[in-house]
């Protein structure tokens, strides 16, 4: 049996209750409430969360505690853990992770794959342009000294050939939706975005968890993803008969090892660190027991500086001396390429609308959120003024390091910004705040909402592929808008409904 | 093919299990030990403790905090926590390179032992404790067996057993039958015997008849006990052919060393050995064993690159 009719209904009330009163207090401190993944504002389930709302009132609390303690036992298990060093020993933690599923209807997939897509594509002939003639900069669409004065702007990339102009070979952008429900870009991540191993292990556990409901609701399969990105790196090397793919990690230290390894195992390509390649008349090569042997494709989860200590940080050792000279020579791809961060920039991401317009002419199928830009003077005053009600973030950081959410601020807090954004108005940049959309999450035994976001993962090589799936990420203190795996963060599997079209597998 | 530094993490995971299994057992004979006579504990906790280089009279004189040591000690490099922590940190490193079913017996029996009440369940009973860790690493090894290709890295995770394993009997019979060994009673050859996982094994070639001579032969030269000295010559040989076919390195180093090694073990006479002294043989024996690691080092994995750059 999935579910009892009778508790339903009694459950449902109790929600309503809930989202009804949640409603109210928002109402009471002026701001408009968060749009609610599951309740609409009148309290009733909306129709893609009707199946799993069903299968929720069967289960007591005592049973979802009992699921959930399933799943951490499986995380850590698997070893999918981040390690705490202490001063005496150091203990492994599983990343906090949600056993209830985000459910996306197949018309709003839709729109988020048409609109990724459009979007990379656009960044991707803006770095092919930036790093080449640089037309949109003669045509002032975008200022000149944003892009070349970015620290993220990699000179050495200049006129560099780059296979099927795709820079960024995998790309995470984070997603959020507006109170009116509108999916909107928050930020693009085209440097070594991370979290597809959640993506992949959440949908693991969810599947272990609901089996019922997952059949039930026809969720679009997501395993295809390490299949998907060994094909993409492939088209990178296609010169190259049986090119060797490897993936570049920068060591078991590393927070998101975990994830090397995993999608290295899954694509069957050696995981190999610094200290394994070498490099010898242009041509890369990796230490085997049975001697050296080149490699062709590089899906490289080290940060630009760190790559080749000749060609960027001289103190690194985690790359590999020669390899960027390699990469101009041709005889190696990496993935993704150095330097497309100055695409993912904060304050590039402002113009990111009219750079999709200039290079495709078309209207962005995705909207930005509004962005003051500190660096011109007629907005900076804008965001003196209005602190209290903006975030604003410096434009180097990430990670939810060095932001300022206004509302939730003191006026010291406040103060202390404003004379940081004075003092250097270029690094920073503000946005209304948001509040993101909610999704029921269990929160000690009960189930309450917390703001969410979503980051979709994409695939551009010779082709742009959408996965269906994201990771969604959890803010798991009550009214926290703050996601960050590093700020108290979680994640959750996020299921994308089949629709008429689409295939199951 | 396969990453070097992958292979030395594979074979580094086959020692450290190895020796893990071994000094759990130590410390459970040592453990077993203690309801013997007080004359015949004393000699197999000096016997055990000596196996592992760590015999001092407080040591001998306290079993049961000796073995808690044993298994527990994260100070002390060769007690089973840190082997197992080094192990599992190593398959952490080749994550992609074994199977979930692999890993995930190693990280379990590593999280059982590391975890916080771990002395908790030693105390409350260490027998069954030291038990549980030795069934849980025959488990480990019965799913890389079951579930890992029989390719270079199930190889070199087995080179690195077989080497570990030949060299820790071999120092267990150097203590028992070497330099200066004193004369043995009954239940403490019966408890080296199971030191050497050999008792029953034993027990079927010999009958109850228990002696030093044909113990130190069971444990040496017996081609088909898995844990005789000969057993592991013959499979780390057999392990280096094949690694070797890759490289015409190895032919030259650690193949050769390993075929010369085994010929002398199938080949050995016991009256020949005990004629020159049995420690002789058992420290010809050793040496051999290390310069096979060195060797494996020289041609698989610390290699010069001159040696291998394309013309």
């Amino acid at each position: 049996m999935e579910w009892g009719v009778a508790t339903a209904q009694r459950s449902d009330e109790i929600d309503r209750a809930k989202a009804q009163a949640a409603a109210e207090t928002a109402a009471k401190a002026g701001a408009k409430p968060p749009y609610d993944e599951m309740h609409a504002p009148d309290g009733s389930v909306r129709p893609h969360f009707a199946v799993m709302a069903r299968r929720l009132a069967d289960l007591g609390p005592g049973e979802l505690d009992e699921r959930q303690r399933t799943l951490e036992r499986f995380f850590l298990l698997q070893g999918i853990t981040f390690t705490v060093y202490g001063a005496e020993s150091s203990t492994e933690r599983i990343i906090p992770t949600d056993l209830l599923p985000r459910i996306i209807p197949a018309d709003e997939w839709a729109r988020i794959e048409t609109g990724l897509v459009q979007r990379l594509q656009a960044l991707n002939l803006f770095l092919a342009d930036i790093y080449g003639e640089r037309m949109i900069l003669k045509d002032g669409v975008v200022p000149r000294e944003l892009v070349l004065g970015a620290p993220s702007y990699r000179r050495e990339m200049q006129g560099l050939y780059v296979p099927h102009q795709a820079y960024a070979n995998v790309c995470g952008s984070d997603l959020i939706r507006q109170e009116d429900g509108e999916y909107a870009v928050l930020e693009d991540n085209l440097r070594v975005p991370s979290g597809v191993s959640y993506m992949l292990a959440n949908r693991e556990a969810s599947k272990r968890t609901f089996p019922g409901t997952f059949r039930l609701a026809g969720v679009r399969q997501i395993d295809r993803y390490p299949d998907l990105l060994l094909s993409t790196l492939r088209s990178m090397a296609e010169w190259r008969p049986n090119p060797q793919v490897v993936v570049l990690t920068p060591g078991v230290y590393n927070s998101a090892y975990y994830e090397h390894a995993y999608l290295a195992r899954l694509m069957g390509a050696p995981l190999v660190e610094g200290r394994d390649l070498v490099v010898h008349d242009n041509m890369v090569y990796m230490r085997t027991t049975s001697g050296l042997r080149r490699i062709d494709v590089i899906y490289r989860r080290v940060d630009d500086d760190f790559i080749d200590p000749l060609t960027f940080r001289r103190d690194s050792s985690l790359g590999v001396p020669g390899l960027f000279n390699a990469y101009r020579a041709g005889t190696v791809v990496m993935c993704n390429a150095p330097g497309t961060g100055v695409a993912d920039d904060k304050a590039v991401y402002a113009y990111v609308p009219e750079i999709i317009r200039y290079y495709l002419g078309e209207e962005p199928i995705l909207p930005n959120i509004e962005t003051f830009l500190c660096r011109e003077p007629a907005q900076l005053s804008h965001v003196l003024a209005n602190l209290d009600k903006l975030v604003v973030k410096a434009v180097g950081a990430s990670g939810g390091y060095g932001m300022l959410i206004g509302p939730h601020a003191s006026a010291a807090q406040r103060e202390e910004f404003a004379q940081a954004i004075k003092a250097d108005p270029e690094n920073y940049i503000a946005q209304p705040t948001i509040q993101l959309s909610t999704a029921p999450c269990l929160i000690d035994g009960e189930v309450d909402a917390r703001h969410v976001d979503l980051r979709p993962f994409i695939l551009s090589g010779e082709k742009i592929t959408v996965t269906p799936g994201a990771l969604t990420r959890v803010a798991l203190r009550k009214g926290s808008l703050v996601v960050n795996s590093s700020q108290g963060g979680g994640s959750k599997d996020t299921w994308v409904l089949a629709g008429p079209g689409d295939d199951l597998s | 093919m396969m990453l070097a530094r992958v292979a030395d993490s594979l074979y580094w995971i086959g020692r450290y299990v190895e020796r893990a299994e071994h000094v759990a057992r130590l410390a459970d004979v040592m453990l077993t030990a203690t309801l013997d006579r007080a004359e015949t504990a004393a000699q197999v906790a000096r016997i055990a403790l000596s196996a592992v280089g760590d015999a001092t009279p407080e040591k001998i004189a306290t079993p049961f905090e000796s073995a808690r040591a044993l298994a527990l000690d994260r100070l002390d490099g060769s007690s089973v926590v840190s082997s197992l922590a080094l192990a599992r940190e190593n398959a952490r490193q080749v994550r992609d390179q074994i199977t979930s079913e692999t890993w995930e017996r190693l990280n379990l029996v590593h999280l059982r032992l590391s975890g916080a009440t771990a002395a908790k369940s030693f105390n409350d009973g260490s027998s069954a404790f030291l038990h549980d860790i030795i069934a849980d690493l025959h488990l480990f090894k019965g799913a890389a067996d079951a579930t890992m290709s029989h390719g270079e890295g199930w190889r070199f995770l087995l080179l690195g057993a077989h080497l570990e394993r030949a060299q820790l009997i071999g120092r267990l019979l150097e203590v028992c039958f070497g330099r200066g060994g004193e004369r043995l009673d009954h239940p403490t050859l019966t408890a080296v015997l199971r030191m050497g996982c050999a008792l029953e094994p034993y027990l079927r070639v010999y009958t109850a008849d228990v002696r030093a001579r044909p113990i130190l032969e069971f444990l040496l030269l017996n081609p088909e006990f898995p844990r005789s000295i000969r057993f592991s010559t013959d499979e780390i040989e057999a392990h280096l052919s094949v690694l070797a076919r890759h490289t015409e390195a190895v032919h030259v180093g650690p193949g050769r060393l390993a075929g010369r090694l085994k010929a002398r073990l199938q080949y050995a006479d016991m009256a020949e050995i005990e004629r020159d002294g049995s420690h002789v043989f058992l420290e010809g024996v050793l040496a051999e064993c290390g310069a096979i690691h060195s060797g494996v080092y020289d041609a698989f994995v610390a290699y010069p690159l001159e040696m291998r750059l394309p013309a």
